[in-house]
């Protein structure tokens, strides 16, 4: 009679343990790699921009131009950090990366001002990053149409018509995030990516280790089933994970004060999916590959990079052409942050992310049993075997 | 007398409490076949490692070749060949590419390198499979392979470390030729094994047993000099039975079994003969046959281990 | 200088063994570009956006018309009541609300001060910000409209107001285009992640494989085994570099205003220290995976704490302190630089002394603690 497949996970999983026990450094990192960093971007990284560096060119240098500048120094969002006398100096300190923009008042200023002429103040933007590019120029802009108000309301009210009071009074509120705090943004996004590509690479050495080493080939011909091997690799790695999140999880509240608005039960699920399929993706790479080498580089460029950038971390997905957007659906983390975001920040319940959990189940299942059938395939099996059909 | 190819001094290694080699000192002659006996584990490799220079001694002195191993060791590596316990060549090469390489790394002129690889290939006796995967060989094939690289570039000096783990025993006695024809030619072996037959081929043997040399000669001279009575072979289908019995006898000097045979250490051959049959036959034990024998080198050290203990 | 060849063509012939190493070192460099300069957009525009006009008066039915056709904002939706946006951002489908309350027209009229509100996502990164300053501004144009319109009736008095805008002029990146800053950034990413994770794992493989052993009992010196087995990776390197250009420019646009060769040199001049760095990484491992890891904790922090994304300038100081220790950070100056500003060796001398001091500091301690023993 033969044995089910999941009598056979049993021995796996106690040598996957044994052996992740052996080598202590590998079981650190994988649990306080992602805490660390966590704690390390969350210090440091914002996506505020504030304090750009900037020149000032005031080719009048009368009461009013002063006023503007002066507008300028007084804001957080400019620091200036040159006060030049020509224009053509600015061209160097850009390319240097010493200012990222410039302000140039013109010599006719006050005259124009006075005359009721609109001065041609300029400013001059490093536009390489183009995200803070636009943002500075809206400062900017807001900074000069607040000045301009100003005088047009100190004039109204030197001619008694209405007296001081704007005529639209803007209230914003941000929702999920009341006081725009970076950490809000941030924390989730950096979680997943953090997540992501911790658990990729740990599992994409498992399988091709076994291969390289020759270990392989005896399991080969055990009668060990693949599907058991795989759960039995998983299983161990998914224990590991769920305590590694955790504690980035409690360090996002203890830390940053992001706490779990949501559901926790929800949250867990939901993170389960999310480690299933990062560690998914990372066997599914060991089954592929012949060397580590391979393995590693594989599992580094499919994760750094498109979480990054694919996950809607950074970029709006959104604004991604249709082909893109379409891509986008394969990475976990994608899905994982609209979860994360849902529980951790709006305290939403399953009917505003049933969809992104369906997604990450689906791409969790189709990873492990993709990593099966390349098992059953023999996929480099053994180095031995493929060189055999080289030859 | 020339000078000795190695000398050994008080060569001690330890792994934090754990003593690998303790206090060894021996003399290798030019040209010999220097034999490195014991069981797994007793120190063989960590000896050969430390004269390689690929670990520094804990304490104590070694010279190979005339150059000191803790302060000369590159200038050692010029004059030595090494053939290490894993094959350690690479397996994603073809046979020519490793050798090709090894050859590059000793820093053979090309001509030199033209001129040796035949003789390598003949050696190895991979004529013709050149362009074969070295992942796609036989174990055999493997260490003749890995002594051919070992030897490309006309070591004074070669160190074999069990050369003939895992290989079929056509193939050891093929190697062992090998061996043979390289010392013919005044290169130094020194070599280490676990088959204690293998000590036959050698002209110079050291046992080692727990990092401590234990005994040591030709093959010829250590059995006489250990051996002084008879041994004498019984063999039968009952050889557990047998030993039990005769190892309580007071006139039994030792026993120890040899496959389906047992030698019995004796003060007299024909009286010893005698005893034994009476004994046995009393257990109802008939044997096939009881012969002298001349004692193997693995009598030689079970004796010397036993002593120890 | 014969064992160093002799080990450069073993690493060639090795790499070349593996099938699948070559489309990961040189397939995926630009796979990964092409997604990605394609998906990096940071433009805000078209943000859905719902919109709930209780009001429905000319006034307001003015400033919602302005406000969609600023080109940033989309309706998602139009509803009638306060309590309808909860859906729309809850999950997701709308990103920023605009709310006129009821009397809104008649504020205008009055020359009260009307007030309108702007809600905006705040899980969603920066959409939220910039979707929120854009409204903001929107509101205040309005407002400068309002005020002019309030003041034309009262003409003649004293000297007239003024707007004053600024005229804005671009430099590098005239339709602020978010690619042309990402994709020079991917180029160092995978300069840094390929010869970093490919030198961190080539001796650490060999000591695995037990061929370091056979390689230490040969006379070849440190310098030229580590020599050998580092310059493949070079090569390898630029030979990305040179795709990831290639692409940058003839697909995306992105131009290359400065000198190739200088790009190149300078690319170099880095290599030696993501070099340094996996080669530290490889003495201080003893299995690839501890390699791979290893070189991960080197390599996230650096990609943060790089400018890649995240501006240097707004990290804390203590962080920013840490940041001049990071090689990647000098060179982003440096392709960013000479890719779309058309820097050159005047500018960017700095940057590249700090790479070649790291790098030469690295890569001495690897090769310092690289020893030709075993324990």
């Amino acid at each position: 009679m033969k044995a089910p497949p999941r009598a056979f996970i049993g021995p796996v999983m106690r040598k996957e343990v044994r052996q992740i026990r052996r080598d202590t450094r590998s079981l650190v990192f994988m649990l306080l790699l992602p805490a660390f960093l966590l704690i390390v971007f969350g210090l440091a990284l914002n996506f505020d921009i504030k304090h750009v560096p900037l020149a000032v060119v005031d080719l009048e240098g009368s009461r009013l131009s002063r006023g503007l500048v002066e507008k300028f120094r007084t804001t957080e969002y400019f620091d200036v950090k040159a006060t030049l006398d020509r224009t053509g100096d600015i061209d160097d300190l850009m390319a240097r990366e010493k200012i990222k923009a410039a302000l140039v008042i013109p010599p006719t200023f006050s005259e124009d001002l006075l005359a009721g002429r609109s001065p041609s103040v300029q400013f001059l933007l490093d536009g390489a990053n183009a995200m803070s590019g636009t943002t500075a120029a809206g400062y900017a802009a807001a900074i000069l149409q607040s000045y301009a108000q100003r005088t047009t309301l100190e004039a109204l009210e030197r001619r008694g018509a209405g007296g001081a009071t704007l005529p639209l009074a803007t209230q914003v509120r941000v929702w999920y995030n009341p006081e725009l705090k970076s950490a809000r943004f941030l924390l989730p996004g950096l979680m997943a990516f953090i997540l992501m590509v911790i658990l990729t690479t740990s599992t994409a050495f498992s399988i091709v280790r076994e291969k390289e080493r020759g270990t392989m080939e005896q399991l080969a011909v055990s009668p060990l089933p693949a599907s058991a091997l795989i759960v039995g690799k998983l299983v161990p790695y998914v224990l590991i994970s769920l305590a590694s999140a955790h504690l980035v999880l409690g360090l996002g509240g203890v830390l940053f004060g992001v706490g779990v608005k949501g559901s926790y039960l929800l949250l867990l699920l939901g993170m389960v999916l999310f480690l299933v399929a990062g560690l998914g993706q990372g066997l599914l790479i060991s089954a592929v590959t012949r060397t580590q080498q391979v393995a590693f580089l594989l599992s580094v460029l499919t994760t750094i990079l498109p979480t990054f950038i694919l996950s809607g971390f950074v970029f709006p997905i959104r604004n991604m052409p249709a082909v893109v957007q379409a891509v986008t659906y394969l990475v976990p983390a994608r899905h994982f942050l609209v979860v994360l975001r849902s529980v951790i920040l709006k305290g939403a319940g399953l009917p505003a992310f049933w969809e992104q959990m369906l997604l990450l189940a689906a791409f969790a299942a189709s990873t492990l049993a993709l990593s099966v059938v390349m098992l059953r395939r023999g996929e480099g099996r053994g180095p031995r075997r493929r060189a055999g059909r080289a030859a | 007398m020339p000078e000795p190819s190695i000398v050994v001094r008080s060569l001690t290694k330890r792994f934090g409490g754990f003593t690998a080699v303790d206090a060894v000192s021996f003399d290798v002659r030019r040209g010999a076949i220097f034999g490195f006996l014991g069981a797994n584990g007793a120190g063989k490799s960590t000896t050969i490692r430390m004269l390689c220079g690929l670990l520094d001694p804990t304490s104590g002195t070694a010279t190979v070749g005339g150059f000191d191993v803790g302060r000369e060791p590159e200038r050692i590596k010029r004059v030595i060949g090494y053939m290490s316990q894993k094959f350690s060549l690479y397996e994603d090469l073809t046979v020519l590419e490793n050798i090709r390489f090894f050859g590059g790394v000793y820093g053979l002129p090309s001509k030199v390198l033209q001129a040796r690889l035949p003789w390598v290939l003949e050696l190895a006796g991979l004529n013709g499979r050149e362009r074969s995967l070295t992942r796609t060989l036989s174990a055999g094939w493997k260490q003749r392979l890995a002594l051919g690289c070992a030897v490309l570039h006309e070591p004074e000096i070669v160190f074999l470390d069990e050369p003939t783990g895992g290989v079929d025993p056509a193939s050891r006695r093929r190697f062992w030729e090998l061996i043979n024809g390289l010392s013919e030619r005044g290169v130094t072996v020194f070599v280490t094994t676990h088959y204690l037959d293998e000590a036959e081929y050698c002209n110079d043997i050291r046992l080692i047993h727990a990092g401590r040399i234990v005994a040591g000669g030709g093959p010829r001279e250590l059995k006489a000099e250990i051996i002084r009575h008879p041994i004498l072979e019984v063999a039968t289908d009952r050889p557990v039975d047998a030993l039990e019995v005769l190892r309580r006898e007071p006139w039994v000097l030792e026993t120890s079994i040899f496959g389906a045979a047992l030698h019995v250490g004796v003060a007299d051959e024909a009286e010893g003969r005698r005893l034994i049959l009476a004994r046995l036959a009393r257990e109802g034990i008939v044997p096939d046959r009881v012969d002298r024998i001349v004692p193997s080198l693995e009598d030689v050290f079970i004796r010397k281990i036993e002593e120890q203990a | 200088m014969k064992a160093i060849l002799s080990i450069l063509r073993k690493e060639f012939l090795q790499l070349r063994r593996d099938p699948k190493l070559f489309p990961v070192i040189f397939l995926s460099p630009v796979l990964q570009l092409l997604l990605l300069g394609y998906a990096a957009n940071l433009d805000v525009k078209n943000v859905p956006s719902v919109v709930c006009d209780m009001d429905r008066s000319a006034a307001s039915r003015r400033l919602i018309d302005e406000y969609l056709n600023s080109g940033t904002f989309t309706v998602a939706a139009r509803v009638e009541r306060l309590a309808e946006i909860d859906r729309y951002l809850d999950n997701g489908r709308a990103a920023m609300a605009l709310v006129i309350p009821r009397g809104f027209g008649g504020d205008v009229a009055a020359g009260r001060t009307a007030s309108m509100m702007l809600i905006a996502d705040g899980s969603e990164s920066q959409s939220a910000s910039i979707g929120v300053s854009y409204g903001t501004m929107i509101a205040a144009r309005h407002n400068q409209r309002l005020i002019l319109e309030r003041l034309e009736l009262v003409r003649g008095l004293g000297p007239a107001p003024v707007l004053v805008e600024a005229e804005v002029r671009v430099w590098y990146n005239p339709e602020l285009r978010s690619r042309n800053f990402m994709v020079p950034g991917v180029l160092g990413l995978i300069l840094m992640i390929m010869t970093t994770v490919l030198a961190s794992i080539g001796i650490v493989r060999e000591r695995e494989a037990g061929t370091m052993e056979q390689l230490i009992v040969t006379p070849i010196r440190p310098v030229q085994l580590i020599g050998g087995k580092l310059l493949p990776f070079v090569v390898i390197g630029l030979i990305d570099a040179t795709f990831v250009i290639a692409v940058a420019r003839g697909l995306f646009g992105v131009p290359v205003r400065g000198s190739v060769p200088l790009l190149f040199g300078l690319s170099l001049a880095f290599m030696l220290n993501t070099l340094g760095v996996g080669l530290f990484v490889s003495t201080i491992s003893r299995t690839q995976q501890q390699a791979m890891l290893t070189s991960l904790f080197f390599i996230l922090p650096q990609i943060m704490l790089s400018g890649f994304v995240f501006p240097i300038e707004n990290m804390p100081k203590l962080f920013q302190a840490v940041t001049t220790v990071v090689p990647l950070r000098y060179f982003f100056v440096i392709i960013r630089g000479i890719m779309l500003k058309g820097a050159g060796w005047r500018h960017l001398w700095p940057q590249a002394a700090a790479l070649l001091v790291l790098g030469t500091l690295i890569l001495t301690l690897s090769v310092a603690r690289f020893q030709k023993k075993l324990d």
